[in-house]
């Protein structure tokens, strides 16, 4: 089962994510972490994170780019944590996947999808402040955009968490 | 509790006083005074309230206990932030998470929480 989750900054997705692994009563999680910790704020992020996740029996793999390379058991519950940190790596990291960002990340979710039991995905919105970016954040957007969409269609089911509150979309 | 929220201009202040059936006795987050926060019926520009005590680094979750304690009958309505692009400025970085933090806690005490586009209010918890 792919299930997608997505909602805004500090809407309460991670914690829904974490409870549906949970639910399912499986005997290996894992967690593949997206962020890297490049400085103050980003490692203050993780740990909070951390904390959230300290107690729920998560084996974390860190991934921060080329998706297809994680190396998960199979017949694991994994929780992709998150798509929109994934997507800025592989594109503006000079080692990065760069204009084959969506399909990189396609075929690693696709590989996922075949070794998991389940597979649980955040994502971001990112889409509705209506500012004017400069042309390389407008390309992050199109290309999140897109992933989303991809995933949605791929996905059982598709989650918005607006503070705290799931909306099922599909 | 009730919470109204949604994206900014979209009627959700004009759809509270009609939904909560509160005319008067509304509370503007970016300019009412600290004391009006505990006997006003609603309070509309939440967001701005988050920011303003932000900026004057002032305890927002001890607000939300005290609002919770003194005024729980209250209707809050807010922007719903968070859903563009993460922002530059480290302030408004911490304005958007924060005030998504205190909106999560607020909406699973709320009785009721409506989501308003384009006007039409959608009941996403009752």
């Amino acid at each position: 089962m792919i299930h997608l989750i997505t909602g805004g900054s500090g809407s309460g997705k991670s914690a829904y994510a974490e409870e549906r692994i949970l639910e399912l009563n499986g005997d290996c999680r894992i967690y593949i972490a997206t962020m890297y910790p490049y400085d103050e704020e980003s490692r203050r992020r993780i740990a909070r994170h951390r904390a959230m996740r300290a107690q729920k029996r998560f084996a974390t793999v860190e991934c921060y780019q080329n998706l297809e390379q994680a190396e998960v058991p199979r017949g694991a519950d994994v929780l992709l944590e998150c798509m929109s940190n994934l997507t800025a790596n592989e594109m503006f990291w000079p080692q990065g996947a760069g204009e084959n960002t969506e399909e990189q990340i396609l075929r690693g979710v696709e590989r996922l999808r075949r070794t998991a039991a389940n597979l649980v995905i955040v994502s971001n919105e990112i889409f509705s402040d209506g500012i004017a970016y400069d042309s390389g954040t407008r390309e992050y957007q199109r290309t999140l955009g897109r992933i989303n969409c991809r995933l949605a269609k791929l996905a059982d089911r598709v989650t918005e968490v607006v503070y705290g509150i799931p909306l099922e979309v599909k | 509790m009730n919470m109204v929220i949604g994206g900014a201009y979209q009627g959700k202040l004009k759809y509270a006083k009609e939904t909560f059936q509160i005319g008067d006795g509304w509370a503007d987050g970016a300019s009412c005074a600290p004391k009006d926060l505990l006997t006003c019926r609603g309070i509309w520009n939440f967001h701005l309230l988050v920011r303003r005590m932000l900026q004057q680094e002032q305890d927002v979750d001890a607000l939300i206990e005290r609002l919770w304690e003194e005024n729980p009958r209250l209707c809050i309505v807010t922007n719903e932030l968070g859903c563009g692009v993460v922002p530059v400025d480290a302030f408004d970085r911490l304005w958007r998470e924060k005030t998504g933090r205190v909106c999560t806690e607020l909406a699973a005490r709320a009785k009721e929480v409506h989501r308003v586009f384009c006007g039409i209010g959608m009941v996403i918890k009752k």
